[in-house]
């Protein structure tokens, strides 16, 4: 018998729905995930046989298929010995006993039920109600986290006034262009990843910029946390979960991103797959699920529907991360594969949370989002209407992409290659829009010196200097005075863009404000200053924050520190 | 096998020679260029000369037989006329700027297409024109697009296999084409073959660096578009780049040997770019280095050989 406390915790953490006492009447102008609820079953049984033709296609053997799936599924539940394990583990052994002396029938039948369980796992929930509640009460949730004394003032004026979480979210770029395109074709947002905030604030820019909610797949782990993951839930988010290493998984999450774009959904991924580990701006990227939007619209077009894919590249910019501390330090450790999901960061303690937001109150526009400019699947800008621009600035057809001597049609190996060569379009997109804040900046003009008064050591030494090295007041504005010119320069050319203090401030008023910033959100002090020197406390996350620059690095160096930014930028 | 309407943007030998291993494929064929180079011969059937970039807009596949340092411009003429549909496979044994853009990288820059492929390896005019029996192979990511080439030029006599890695095929074609002029200079100098064997081994591992330090894969250089392309040369095909190397090696001023190779070169401008680049990325290229040295007249070939012999040995 489960405990009473458990008992409540297994319920919160399933998915969680409201009652349905009557259903919901779609109004004319609604997002298509305003209608999901009602596809859900369909877009599951599409899924499932996405799964299974392809499985003949293929020509792959069920028994083998059948065996991977189940092995890779008793060993993961094994060693998760939880409540699921409880659950399923009876399911896959007494399964895998039987695959052998199965008839081809059986194995099909068997097939499809594992299907089906993987895709209902998956597949989301969208409430409307849920929706509106969340569109109400997010900022409110957000204000009162961060200044907790306003709330209750706050509450009795829900939907009125003026709400200070408005001012600590910017949202710069083409969001006009994007309204009108999320009406002629499907959104698929492709932003930086460097928190487990970025979906929430991402979600909240969305509602406030007026641009339709997106589905996005979330990691299993993010469901833990009940009210996170009943908001999730009910908001379309699907579920992914990590530690299924199973083959035949990664199918089933892909045939239902696919399913979702071709269906119009509006969607949402980390084309990095995971949060950047060491601060810098995402550079390869592989793609994965994103990836499924290519085939989402050449598979519309083979059926003659000219439903176009807009892929927005976006950079979601902290002046401050909340899981800073533990990513850099996951990434010098270099076992960032190893520890994929991290459970116990920062982002599962309320009082960093609390801790966090009030910092982000104090500093400056907390976090920009920027929205690029939209391409289509093939890196072609498009226009104001949703047309596929070429570089000399013609409109083409962007189906033209998927034919086959004059006829649309589908190739796994083709999509692969598009795939890959719009990770590289989407990289290069991320360096002209990313919004460097103060704090990086500041960060990279320490760091730089740190680098020049190590000459030869290697990174691991540089970070052994705790406390060490810094730089004069005056120094520190004179060089920092020049990155900033030439930052400014280099935004001016659209290379990159500065955050509003660091488009206008002087040196001197933002090295002060930096270091109120790092004082006290990070348990570790990452800058002191003693007799006007500015010192390195902690050059470590001194690293995570001036990481962000590298890309940048040489550009911004004059020839006095070019071997300093050339070391930095062999770093990424 | 299909038939198609097959372009080729370039009126030089293999701009030529492609046309016509196409036209005898069945398919129909349009070659641009300035001048008609089949004044006074017969035209193939199916062969039409054309001077205007739009005129190829209808064809499926377009081979681009210009040098590398036309090809930005090409890309921006021809580019005006293409979209999402067509294929284009370049024969250009260049790298593109200080950079050392593969002309790729160009097309992918300058024009809306995607389907892009190069042809590289041992693959001659002879094979081409005469049916000689021989092969080549097609870097491309894109499946259709090596199929395409197959169904072109392929067929008994040419075996085109195909490798994803464009870019490694690219480099490997480039940097073949500079170490086939080393080779014609060490053989006028009077090298022997154990010679020669050294100087060609170890210039590939350093094209292979080289590759690798732009995106391409080590093992391309082992293969086709590597060491098959390079042991053709060695074998004495007397491609252009080694009679370039012969026509320096006895004296002759760039220019002179240039007229007398009869071939617009790649291999002489591109050592010094290779040299600086290895030079920002902390690679060791000796071989790209003496060479441009050698070219430019900054040493003699007896200091060159002794600095090279005079390296270091280590593990290979």
């Amino acid at each position: 018998m489960p405990t009473p406390s458990r008992a409540l915790k297994r319920l919160l953490t399933k998915p969680l729905r409201l009652p349905h006492l009557r259903s919901y009447v779609p109004k004319h102008d609604d997002p298509p995930i305003f209608a999901f609820n009602g596809e859900r079953d369909d877009i599951v049984r599409e899924v499932v046989r996405r799964m299974e033709d392809r499985c003949v296609e293929e020509r792959l053997q069920l028994d083998y298929v059948l065996n991977e799936v189940a092995y890779e599924e008793i060993r993961r539940l094994e060693q998760q010995r939880d409540d699921e394990a409880k659950e399923s583990l009876g399911f896959w052994k007494s399964s895998v006993r039987k695959i052998g002396k199965m008839s081809e029938h059986e194995r099909k039948e068997l097939f499809r039920t594992i299907c089906e369980r993987m895709s209902k796992d998956i597949a989301g929930n969208f409430d409307p109600r849920v929706y509106a509640i969340a569109t109400r009460a997010v900022p409110h949730l957000l204000t009162g986290i961060m200044k907790p004394g306003s709330l209750p003032d706050d509450l009795m004026h829900l939907g009125s006034g003026h709400i200070p979480v408005d001012d600590l979210l910017r949202v710069e770029g083409s969001t006009d262009q994007l309204r009108a395109l999320a009406k002629r074709g499907t959104l698929v947002f492709v932003p930086t990843h460097s928190s487990n905030l970025d979906s929430v604030a991402l979600g909240y820019a969305l509602m406030r910029e007026n641009l339709p909610p997106v589905v996005y797949g979330a990691g299993k782990n993010l469901f833990t946390n009940p009210i996170v993951s009943f908001f999730m839930h009910n908001l379309g988010a699907y579920r992914v979960d990590r530690r299924v290493r199973a083959a035949l998984y990664k199918d089933a999450l892909k045939a239902y991103s696919t399913v979702m774009i071709e269906r119009g959904y509006h969607s949402l991924f980390f084309p990095g797959g995971t949060r950047s580990r060491s601060g810098m701006v995402e550079k390869k990227l592989k793609l994965g699920l994103a990836g499924t939007a290519v085939e989402a619209f050449a598979r519309n077009r083979t059926r003659g529907l000219h439903r176009p894919v807009f892929f927005v590249p976006t950079t979601i910019n902290y002046g401050l991360v909340l899981e800073a501390e533990t990513l850099v330090e996951d990434w010098l450790k270099e076992s960032g594969r190893a520890r994929y999901i991290i459970d116990d960061d920062e982002f599962s303690q309320i009082d960093r949370w609390v801790a966090f937001f009030r910092k982000l109150a104090a500093v400056e526009s907390a976090c920009v989002i920027r929205f690029g400019p939209p391409i289509d699947p093939f890196g072609n800008r498009v226009d104001g209407e949703g047309r596929s621009q070429s570089v000399d600035g013609r409109t083409i057809d962007a189906g033209s992409y998927v034919m086959k001597r004059g006829v649309a049609c589908l190739d796994t190996r083709r999509d692969a290659a598009y795939t890959r060569e719009l990770g590289q379009v989407i990289a290069d997109a991320y360096g002209r829009e990313t919004v460097l804040m103060a704090t990086q900046i500041v960060s990279h003009v320490l760091f730089r010196r740190l680098v020049k008064e190590t000459p030869g050591v290697d990174l691991f030494g540089r970070l052994r200097h705790r406390g060490e090295i810094g730089m004069r007041r005056e120094e520190l504005h004179a060089e920092l005075g020049v990155v900033l010119d030439r930052l400014r320069e280099m935004s001016d050319r659209g290379e990159v863009h500065l955050s509003e203090r660091s488009r206008t401030w002087k040196p001197d008023a933002l090295v002060d404000r930096v270091m109120k910033a790092f004082v006290g959100y990070h348990r570790k002090t990452i800058l002191t200053e003693q007799d006007g020197m500015v010192v390195i406390e902690d050059p470590t996350l001194c690293l995570y924050y001036q990481n962000r620059l590298n890309a940048y690095a040489e550009r911004i160096a004059g020839d006095a520190h070019l071997p300093q930014a050339r070391e930095i930028a062999r770093l990424g | 096998m299909t038939l198609m309407r097959v372009g080729v943007f370039g009126g030089g030998s293999f701009g030529v020679a492609l046309a016509k291993a196409s036209a005898r494929g069945g398919h129909v064929v349009k070659l641009h260029s300035r001048r008609d180079p089949f004044q006074g011969v017969a035209r193939p059937e199916r062969l039409d000369v054309v001077s205007d970039p739009a005129q190829l807009a209808d064809c499926d596949l377009i081979f681009l037989a210009t040098p590398s340092v036309h090809v930005e411009e090409v890309a921006v003429s021809l580019g005006r006329h293409l979209d999402g549909r067509h294929y284009v496979v370049h024969v250009s044994r260049g790298l593109v700027g200080d950079a050392l853009e593969p002309v790729s990288h160009v097309l992918r820059r300058l024009t809306p297409v995607r389907r892009i492929g190069c042809l590289a390896g041992p693959i001659s005019v002879a094979s081409l024109a005469d049916g000689e029996p021989g092969g080549g192979i097609v870097g491309t990511e894109f499946p259709e697009v090596a199929d395409a080439v197959r169904d072109a030029i392929g067929g008994p006599s040419l075996r085109l296999y195909q490798t994803e890695d464009l870019v490694g095929c690219e480099t490997s074609s480039a940097l073949v084409g500079l170490l086939a002029l080393a080779l014609g200079y060490a053989v006028e100098m009077g090298f022997g073959p154990s010679t020669r064997a050294v100087l060609m081994t170890r210039g590939m591992a350093e094209a292979g660096r080289v590759g690798v330090s732009l995106g391409g894969e080590e093992r391309t250089f082992a293969g086709m578009a590597g060491f098959g392309d390079l042991l053709s040369a060695v074998a004495g095909d007397e491609r252009p780049e080694v009679r370039l190397g012969r026509a320096v090696a006895r004296g002759l001023s760039l220019d002179a040997a240039a007229k007398e190779a009869s071939a617009y070169v790649e291999g002489v401008v591109i050592a010094r770019r290779i040299q600086r680049h290895a030079a920002r990325k902390n690679i060791d290229v000796p071989i790209s280095e003496s060479m441009a040295d050698l070219l430019e007249g900054k040493t003699s070939p007896s200091e060159a050989l002794a600095k090279l012999m005079s390296r270091k040995v280590r593990r290979e």
